[in-house]
């Protein structure tokens, strides 16, 4: 057999049915007609000529069925039948189909919302050639990951370039510049990319080109498609302009595509420049730095990669002992693995969300199947009685369940469109910069198998029920309306599911908000309110400016020149200088050694470096001592104001005031550096603080160091700035501000307020997408349960008015059959509500890890129970109500 | 005429004969088939285009438009490569199957 022609034949079939048909009968009429013609010819009579040849040949439309049936098309035949029919069914029943479809259209969107989420998340989240091989060299010492970027000067990165497991490598750098030819001079994150960029990321520019070999030495630029959007209003005949960058001219020579968001660690660059230009604008004696990623060949496994590339790196530090610890060793890790840890349990949690939502949506497909299947019994029946099999029933029940499935989920890729670009626009820092929702072909896929398995899912169960042969039931179907039946019992394990199910989302929403709420009326230590933060980058890279505050004295007056610029602000209150120390995540960690204590083991604090002024603009509360005067600061040795916890953890029985400290490792070292002669000497402890979040929102306070800023100055600075309004519409004043002191000094383009800095938090982000994610679903939840609840009591009552008249003809009360409606559902909530709980006791552990590590709020059912409760016997009580406003002469009539 | 009902399958390769000795409408290969049975073959007509559209459906017949002797548009039958195997692999499955029942047949009780 030759499977080829029959595909052949299948395909024609469909493509050209009416075609076909036409010539099976064109071949027969012919047939008919040599046929009549020989038997005239053999003597017989025309007419009688006809009649045989009719009768022996039977039909021209036989004769088109047998074709077909030899074919193997009489499947499609019928399976198209069936869909017209389900089709028919569906419009013809709109109210079912409607609600039936929409549950699904929610469940299959939800779901597959969280698929598309995961597939540009965690499945596919970089645009970048073979990302899979991508690696990011992590530095492992005897304490865990280091929290250093590893880098390399030229030479290391030349060696490290030949090792044999390496397929390309790429080599960055960050840095800012100041856009200048303008009118204020504005902030821009420029990349340094090594020239084999273009062909290392193997994305197509969306204009022009990446950075090529061809382009090293040149004053080129990429762009950004962000900043060619924002800057250059996405002109597409931006290529061959040019763009001024430190007072240095760039040609641009491509922009890259949306999806193209390198380098996520650090803040999405703005403009991309070749990294042979870095040498010669930089500083010559600062060493032009090479961070790695690192492709792999295909063949080569991580292992041994790790261990080769390790031996080269442990080279490195014989070389340059000063550059690294003793003891590390190097980890290849693939550049998505960040974003599974921080993200894939978020993602689970919601996708065990959404399956919930799905299954709800389901079992009110199910019973709704099952409710409406009531009323076609006899439909069913009659076509059992001219002869169709239960295996014919059950496939057209199954097809009709897999018309609406289908169009639930052609809705609900509609819907998921929208639904998945929420988490992103929630929780924007959890997710990679480049992940982008599209709707493609995995996807659709996904949500096709999907319609597949729910269809068949919803479906088999209600068409197993209804095909029963019980025909005889079927035909004493009044007397069996009027004496009750049980073929609803059927639907309560689907209803009690579905409640069960209901409240378990309503529970864990309640739990998400719960978490969300005690999070957000944690004290903070400190007032967020109208304080912003404002950075400043200087220009060690500029020789002129340089000049003026490479040296501390230069750099402290700069510094400070520009705080009283700012404080002069109308509708500034106060302002303070800070480095990295916004909270609720700030500080760097430093060892300290404590006098009088055994100093085998120094300890780590946050070091904070700040003006004095920075306790007051953010209303932190000064428990003992005092703040540092104003001279103290200019001098930055010999003082120090501590946290509450580490007066606590160091002092606990002694008093804080006057205790010794010091920090051995923090001097200044380097040309961009610039410290106080004796910033790792000896300190006296002069003030003690109340503890403010400095380790994120939801954990307690570390011990934390503030000093004088003076005594350990980097080329950048930020200003905590109070105000009376809102602190945000005063940038443009802080930045004419910084501007009258140095024309050329551009304020950092990541402003923010600090209240905006707590919603940044992770721990914050996450639970706030958990409460609004998860309040949503259960909301939806319900509705499906609600919905699902209302139609089969609605039924019910619809199927029994005559034995509701019959029972009201024989004055049972109006409340007694309203009971009797009501006890329809009530068994089945009070069974799925006890599931319900039970089961949420049961995963709530689970949960409750995944979520959050502490300060969780005790678990309370109470009032999702309550609401459930409360709804479902509303949903009851509407038809419940119908049924006791059943007049009994039309009830009985109802026939 | 003393008439004889075919055996299950042989229709096929009566059908996948006649065809090999040139194109032919449907009618053509019944007329043929009954011609050269000596009219002891009765066919019934309708169930001879079962037949002869699965055949066609496995690729050993292909089916084309042409015309008749009598002007006519009518379909003719050619037989396929694919067909010309399956012809020569049913013959030799056939008259081996004949010659072992004849065989079997034709033994006198003295050769046992």
């Amino acid at each position: 057999m030759n499977l080829f022609a029959t595909l052949r034949i299948w395909w024609r079939a469909m493509v050209n049915r009416s075609r076909m048909g036409r010539e099976v009968e064109e071949e027969f009429k012919f047939h008919i007609d040599a046929y009549v013609a020989d038997l005239i010819r053999q003597g017989i009579a025309p007419a009688d000529a006809q009649r045989k040849a009719r009768i022996d040949l039977g039909l021209a439309n036989t004769q088109n069925e047998r074709y077909r049936d030899a074919m193997g098309l009489r499947v499609f035949d019928e399976l198209g039948a069936d869909i017209r029919y389900g089709l028919r069914s569906v419009f013809k029943d709109r109210g079912y189909s409607s609600v039936a479809i929409l549950s699904l259209a929610l469940g299959i969107g939800a779901t597959t919302a969280m698929f598309s989420l995961i597939y540009a998340v965690l499945i596919h989240p970089f645009p970048y050639a073979d990302s899979d091989r991508i690696m990011n060299p992590d530095i492992i010492t005897e304490e865990g990951p280091s929290m250093m970027w590893f880098v390399m000067d030229k030479s290391q990165f030349e060696v490290f370039k030949k090792a044999q497991s390496i397929e390309s490598l790429l080599g960055f750098h960050n840095d800012n510049a100041e856009l200048t030819g303008e009118d204020l001079p504005e902030d821009v994150a420029l990349v340094y990319l090594t020239e084999n960029a273009d062909t290392f990321f193997g994305v197509r520019a969306l204009l022009g080109h990446g950075i090529q070999p061809s382009d090293a030495g040149e004053h080129v630029a990429v762009l950004n498609y962000q900043f060619w959007q924002r800057h250059f209003h996405g002109d597409r005949a931006v290529i061959g302009r040019t763009l001024q960058l430190n007072h240095i001219v760039y040609t641009i020579v491509g922009v890259m595509p949306r999806t193209f968001a390198f380098n996520d660690t650090f803040g999405v660059g703005d403009v991309y420049l070749p990294k042979t230009l870095q040498r010669d604008s930089a500083n010559p004696r600062i060493r032009s730095l090479y961070v790695p990623w690192i492709k792999l060949k295909a063949d080569v496994s991580p292992a041994v990669a790790d261990a080769e590339l390790d031996a080269i790196v442990h080279q490195f530090a014989k070389e340059n002992p000063d550059d690294f610890t003793k003891k590390f060793h190097l980890h290849l890790q693939p550049i998505t693995v960040p974003y599974e840890q921080n993200t894939g349990h978020t993602l689970a949690l919601l996708l065990a969300g959404v399956l919930l939502l799905l299954a709800i949506g389901c079992a009110n497909c199910s019973i709704l199947l099952l409710a409406r299947g009531e009323a076609r019994q006899r439909e069913l029946a009659v076509r059992r009685a001219i002869g169709a099999s239960r295996w014919r029933i059950i496939r057209q029940l199954l097809v009709e369940a897999l018309v609406v499935s289908f169009s639930g989920a052609a809705l609900g890729v509609v819907l998921s469109y929208w639904l998945a670009k929420l988490p992103m626009q929630l929780s924007p820092d959890s997710f990679p910069p480049e992940s982008v929702i599209r709707i493609n072909l995995p996807i659709l896929m996904f949500s096709a198998g999907l319609a597949l398995l729910c269809g068949i899912l919803f479906g088999l169960f209600p068409a197993l029920r209804l095909s029963r042969p019980d025909l005889t039931c079927t035909m004493h179907a009044r007397l069996h309306r009027i004496g009750g039946t049980d073929r609803r019992r059927k639907v309560n394990p689907l209803i009690a599911g579905q409640i069960a199910l209901t409240l378990l989302l309503l529970a864990t929403a309640g739990m998400a908000i719960g978490a969300f709420l005690h999070l957000t009326n944690l004290p903070l230590g400190y007032d967020p309110d109208h304080v912003m933060q404002v950075g400043i980058a200087m220009h060690w890279n500029n020789p002129k400016v340089w000049h003026d505050i490479q040296s501390r004295e230069g750099r402290v007056a700069f510094v400070d020149q520009i705080q009283q610029k700012i404080a002069a602000i109308p509708g500034v209150t106060s302002v303070a200088v800070a480095t990295d120390s916004t909270p609720p995540y700030s500080g760097i960690d430093y060892a300290v050694e404590v006098a009088a204590k055994s100093n085998d083991m120094a300890q780590d604090a946050r070091l904070h470096l700040t003006s004095p002024e920075f306790f007051a603009t953010l209303h932190i509360k000064l428990l003992r001592g005092r703040a540092w005067t104003p001279a103290e600061n200019q001098q930055g040795d010999f003082v120090a104001v501590v946290n509450e916890a580490f007066a606590h953890h160091y002092w606990s029985q002694k008093d804080p005031i006057g205790q010794q400290l010091r920090l051995p490792t923090l001097k200044a070292r380097g040309p961009v550096l610039a410290g106080s002669p004796d910033s790792a000497g000896w300190r006296q402890v002069i003030g003690v603080i109340a503890d403010l979040r400095n380790d994120g929102v939801d954990r307690p306070a570390v011990p934390e160091i503030y000093l004088p800023y003076t005594t350990f100055m980097v080329p950048r600075v930020q200003y905590e700035i109070r105000t009376q309004g809102e602190p945000l519409a005063m940038l443009h004043s802080v930045r004419a501000a910084v501007q009258s002191v140095a024309s050329d000094q551009q304020v950092s383009d990541k402003s923010f307020d600090l209240k905006e800095a707590i919603e940044r938090d992770s721990q914050w982000t996450r639970q706030h997408l958990f409460s609004i994610l998860f309040g949503f679903f259960s909301a939806l939840a319900l509705l499906l349960a609600l919905v699902g609840l209302l139609s089969v009591v609605s039924y019910s009552v619809a199927q029994r008015t005559a034995e509701l008249g019959i029972r009201m003809a024989l004055s049972a009360s109006r409340r007694h059959i309203a009971w009797i409606a009501v006890r329809i559902a009530a068994r089945s909530v009070i069974l799925g509500i006890v599931v319900g709980l039970a089961v949420d006791m049961l995963i709530q552990r689970v949960l409750a890890t995944w979520m959050s590590n502490q300060d969780l709020p005790s678990h309370n059912l109470v009032p999702a129970t309550l609401l459930l409760v409360l709804c479902s016997v509303s949903a009851c009580l509407l038809p419940a109500r119908h049924a006791a406003s059943i007049q009994p002469v039309e009830a009985l009539r109802s026939e | 005429v003393k008439r004889v009902e075919l055996p299950q399958g042989t229709l096929e390769l009566l059908i996948l004969k006649s065809v090999s000795l040139g194109p032919l409408h449907g009618y053509g290969i019944l007329l043929r088939i009954q011609q050269i049975s000596g009219e002891r073959l009765e066919l019934l007509q309708g169930s001879f285009y079962t037949v002869v559209y699965r055949l066609e459906r496995n690729g050993w017949i292909e089916g084309e438009w042409g015309e008749s002797e009598n002007n006519r548009k009518a379909k003719f039958y050619r037989l396929t490569t694919s067909g010309r195997r399956q012809l020569k692999e049913e013959t030799t499955k056939w008259s081996d199957m004949a010659d072992v029942v004849a065989n079997i047949l034709r033994t006198s009780p003295e050769e046992i």
